[in-house]
């Protein structure tokens, strides 16, 4: 696997506290149940409010998968195709991500860092959030962006 | 003890009694669930299935859509997302001859599923259930074509504690995600909060069998 002769993000362009490009997600039902079906969390929590409710919720909300998902997508947006996820802590859930609000993935770069094999890794912090707040996390998406340089030792070397 | 017991101690029961019945699964911490057992995902990563992940999410990335693309970063094809792993893990919710849906209330739940705390085989009965959090370690993505499985499935943390919805117990699952070859591709850990909701009218059945 040798990801830097894509297009994407260099660790060289990144600057800690530089907000990452948001995204927001209209939580409709529609939507939720094409995610159940898509990631195949089928808890009837996730699709049907009168099974929600039960359950102590206010409404049928979003599952965790779609959450993480959206996650991956606003680094992905951001780092492009060269970037690799290497791990992703404190996901942890606040409240509920419930049907009929929309909900918006935030974050901003945390700290960058050349890591002791010499690779380019940036620590993003993100959440989730609705009209009610931060519905999950912080948290911290890690990544590793190729360095410039890179590139022209990996064709020198093939 | 007795269901019959259980329900006549509730009567004279203190506040925090209820916790009493999570202790086997306190007790249980280190133990693994799995019996040594991985879990397969019912069907190998696929183009399709991968493309139906993206699409409520309008995930645009060409690692997991243009196999071109993903050649030129050295994948025999399309990558999974990385986040998919709980999704290609999953067991398939039928199978051939099984009975899979008995009843036609209208929120009556299938016989079987793997998501829920229906396989615990120690500790309260509850019928809430939802993930509370994650963290995960990628060793490397996956690529279409590729069949991944749950490995081990460690018990780290269990707190019985009562919540806004219910009374129940947040429990840590540790986990290696790993290939039909035995490579593993990630390590997980999910945080899951199974419960009693408070509306819930409690049968006289206080345990699993």
């Amino acid at each position: 696997m040798d990801t830097t002769a894509l297009e994407g993000r260099r660790f060289e362009d990144v600057t800690v506290g530089e907000e990452l490009p948001g995204a927001d997600y209209p939580l409709t039902v529609y939507r939720l149940v094409m995610a159940a079906g898509a990631n195949r969390d089928f808890n009837s929590i996730h699709h049907n409010t009168e099974y929600a409710r039960k359950t102590g919720a206010p409404e049928m909300y979003a599952n965790t998968q779609f959450l993480l998902g959206a996650w991956e997508r606003c680094v992905r947006d951001w780092m492009g195709l060269a970037g690799q996820i290497r791990a992703i802590r404190g996901f942890r859930m606040r409240s509920f991500n419930v049907v009929g609000d929309t909900m918006r993935v935030r974050g901003e770069v945390k700290d960058a860092r050349i890591d002791e094999e010499g690779r380019g890794v940036v620590e993003i912090a993100i959440r989730c959030e609705n009209s009610g707040g931060v519905t999950v996390g912080p948290g911290v998406v890690e990544v590793v962006l190729p360095r410039r340089g890179e590139e022209d030792a990996c064709e020198e070397g093939a | 003890m007795s269901a019959q017991a259980s329900t006549k101690n509730k009567a004279a029961a203190g506040p925090d009694d209820w916790k009493a019945e999570w202790q086997p699964v306190v007790d249980a911490v280190g133990r693994d669930f799995s019996d040594g057992e991985t879990v397969w995902g019912a069907d190998a990563v696929e183009r399709g299935a991968i493309r139906r992940y993206l699409e409520p999410l309008e995930f645009d990335c060409a690692l997991h859509t243009d196999p071109q693309v993903a050649r030129r970063a050295g994948f025999a094809d399309v990558t999974m997302p990385y986040t998919g792993l709980m999704s290609w893990t999953l067991p398939p919710m039928w199978r051939p001859g099984e009975t899979l849906f008995d009843s036609d209330d209208r929120d009556a739940q299938p016989v079987r599923s793997a998501i829920n705390n229906q396989d615990m085989p120690i500790g309260p009965k509850t019928t809430g259930f939802f993930g509370t959090d994650i963290e995960v370690d990628f060793l490397r993505p996956v690529v279409a074509g590729e069949r991944i499985g749950r490995r081990g499935r460690r018990l780290v943390s269990c707190v019985p504690k009562e919540t806004s919805v219910g009374r129940g117990a947040f429990m840590t699952w540790e986990s290696e995600i790993v290939t039909t070859f035995g490579e593993v591709v990630a390590r997980i850990r999910i945080g899951t909060y199974a419960y009693v909701p408070k509306n819930d009218v409690p049968d006289n059945d206080d345990r699993k069998g």
